[in-house]
């Protein structure tokens, strides 16, 4: 029970960024802490006192993230718990009850307020995932160019694409089929896949091997780096140079189906 | 021009005349355009989800054209019926002049447009700036091969082949819903998700924040309600630019990943869960709480828990089994429970539904 409860703690030390010096949960819990003071209409305490306070106890009690977690079979979603506090409802409530009454004490709270917040959190564009949209798909330039080489009019194709384009070109055309997906590229899921192997993981990638592969995947287009290293050319294996790419070069097998 | 009347029509247009519906039945001085536009994506989405699972779960083939063909039907005759009960139940009461007449403070102004320029630059942002989640070679693909192929849940969104039915995802159909606003308006599934769905979603979450507040502020306890108002609006719109202090808070959600089904539970669910019991039950006198169409607002939101996660429709009967009981206690009403737990009743039939495929 004591590990349960450890790890809810660190579940919960993770959701508000303690480790990263973050704390605008203190600002969440000095309002509610001020509402158990001075809130005055029950039913308002019912729902903005007692029921978060509930909240949290049950997030770490062991027995309630024990059965959370047996009925649901999975753990990994837990945190979702803290998303029922709705914190900056609570916080913003809190904080016009506080200074809200007078046009002095409401402006001064205010910006205090606001710089507190900025100072305790953190500016969500400024996350390393934010990056300037390259088009109205909001995907990676190059990876739309290279769907676009590659989309079947008709029918269905199977594209084998390196790691960094596998989360998009699906995303752009879902008749592009591919021999694996995102999940080969999340280390903690633990899949096992002879092609991602052959085609990621290996570093010279080995033609004949690599190439015996592909076909039994069915792969109509092949899509490696300029820069990735291979054996043996494979034009020699029967595959021309389709189209390319600042960064990729397309294949296309040209034995495929005969 | 088709896909901006497109979008416009299928994300503004049906659903505001779809909350047409249970708003005729919420008492007058809360009816407001803002409070309809809410009611009619609650009852659009419900009614989304009781025709889409139906039809992932029984059929085979092109399951997603039928969603298309039955949807459509329905929200169509909903929103003419939406229309019909508001000139048959009175003239409407929407004036722009009754807007304009509010007479604000210039503090209270200063305040409103400093709240309007949050939302505008995260708007702008949103739509000017990508956000990488790997989430979305699932979400967003599903509604893609949905928009491509006409089929739902019947392929592995990472790689395209066929696949036995993922019963934890199949059940939560937004991202169906995407498809369809995405046939409808004749765009992309991919862009509709990044681009158009933020455009709507953000402004739908600040649209429950006023109402919440709108409740909270009453004029009696908060004399200077109309500047109350605004200054709670900043407030919120700050947490939501300064809430990424890790990758999993609502906030962060809520600007990174406003598209995929989870992000509405976070910032459309369960706000609007604190909105209805505060309109049923925050005031005073026992009259509001007889309202039937908030408690049929609530039975919506439950289902609407479904339609857009799984894990929501656990939250939010988690959420509501909390609320019932702290009313019950201050109340000391037996019967608060009671109610709330009858409107989870599409919670159950969603569990029970999960519980048995996953067997």
């Amino acid at each position: 029970m004591w590990g349960i409860f450890l790890e809810s703690v660190v579940i919960f030390q993770n959701y508000i960024g303690y480790h990263q010096n973050k704390f605008l949960f203190g600002i969440y819990l000095f309002f509610l802490l001020y509402l158990w003071l001075t809130e005055k209409d029950r039913r308002l305490r019912a729902l903005f006192v007692y029921a978060p306070t509930i909240l949290l106890v049950c997030f770490f009690c062991p027995l309630f993230r024990k059965a959370f977690v047996r009925l649901l079979n999975d753990a990994e979603t837990y945190y979702r718990l803290l998303w029922l506090l709705q914190t900056s409802i609570l916080s913003a409530y809190g904080a016009v009850k506080l200074f809200g009454s007078r046009r002095w004490s409401r402006i001064a709270g205010l910006v205090i307020l606001c710089i507190m917040i900025a100072a305790c959190g953190s500016l969500v564009y400024r996350s390393q995932y934010i990056t300037k949209a390259e088009n109205a798909y909001h995907l990676p330039g190059e990876a739309v160019e290279v769907a676009e080489l590659i989309d079947p009019e008709e029918g269905r194709v199977m594209a084998l694409v390196p790691a960094d384009l596998v989360y998009y070109i699906r995303q752009y055309s879902s008749k592009i089929n591919t021999p694996y997906g995102r999940e080969m590229l999340i280390a903690r899921w633990d899949y096992y896949n002879d092609m991602y192997e052959a085609m990621e993981e290996a570093e010279i990638i080995e033609t004949a091997s690599f190439v015996g592969l592909t076909r039994n995947y069915g792969c109509n287009y092949v899509v490696l780096k300029k820069d990735r290293k291979i054996q043996e050319p494979l034009a020699d294996y029967g595959f021309a140079l389709y189209a390319q790419t600042d960064h990729y070069l397309i294949y296309q097998d040209t034995e495929i189906g005969k | 021009m088709v896909q901006v009347i497109g979008s416009v029509f299928w994300l503004l247009v049906i659903p505001f005349c779809i909350g047409l519906i249970p708003a005729n039945f919420i008492s007058k001085n809360r009816k407001t355009p803002g409070v309809v536009l809410l009611a009619g994506y609650l009852f659009m989405w419900a009614v989304f989800e009781v025709i889409a699972v139906p039809a992932v779960l029984w059929i085979l083939y092109d399951n997603f054209l039928f969603v298309l063909r039955w949807f459509t039907a329905a929200a169509i005759f909903l929103a003419a019926l939406g229309v019909w009960l508001q000139f048959r139940m009175g003239k409407p009461r929407f004036r722009l002049s009754d807007i304009l007449r509010k007479k604000l403070s210039m503090e209270a102004k200063i305040e409103w447009l400093l709240f309007f320029g949050f939302v505008g630059f995260q708007l702008y942002m949103a739509v000017t700036r990508t956000s990488f989640d790997g989430d979305d070679a699932f979400y967003v693909v599903h509604s893609l091969m949905a928009q491509q192929s006409g089929a739902m849940y019947r392929n592995n969104p990472y790689t395209g082949w066929s696949t036995t039915l993922d019963i934890r995802h199949a059940l939560a159909v937004f991202p169906i819903w995407v498809a369809f606003v995405a046939v409808k308006a004749d765009l992309h599934a991919t862009i509709v998700s990044h681009a158009i769905m933020p455009l709507v979603l953000i402004p739908l979450t600040y649209l429950i924040f006023y109402e919440i507040a709108k409740e909270l502020f009453t004029k009696e306890i908060f004399p200077s309600r109309k500047e109350n108002i605004p200054v709670f609006m900043i407030i919120m719109g700050m947490f939501q630019l300064f809430g990424n202090v890790s990758i999993y808070t609502n906030e962060t959600f809520f600007l990174t990943r406003t598209w995929q089904g989870k992000s509405v539970v976070g910032n459309f669910v369960i706000p609007m869960t604190f909105l209805l019991i505060l309109w049923i039950y925050h005031e005073k006198t026992e009259k509001r709480n007889r309202e039937a169409g908030l408690w049929f607002l609530l039975v919506c939101l439950n289902i609407t828990a479904g339609f857009s996660s799984s894990l929501a429709v656990f939250l939010l009967t988690i959420l509501l089994a909390i609320m019932a009981v702290c009313l019950m206690v201050v109340e000391r009403d037996i019967k608060i429970p009671v109610k709330l737990g009858l409107t989870c009743i599409p919670n159950a039939i969603y569990v029970l539904i999960y519980l048995g495929l996953l067997d």
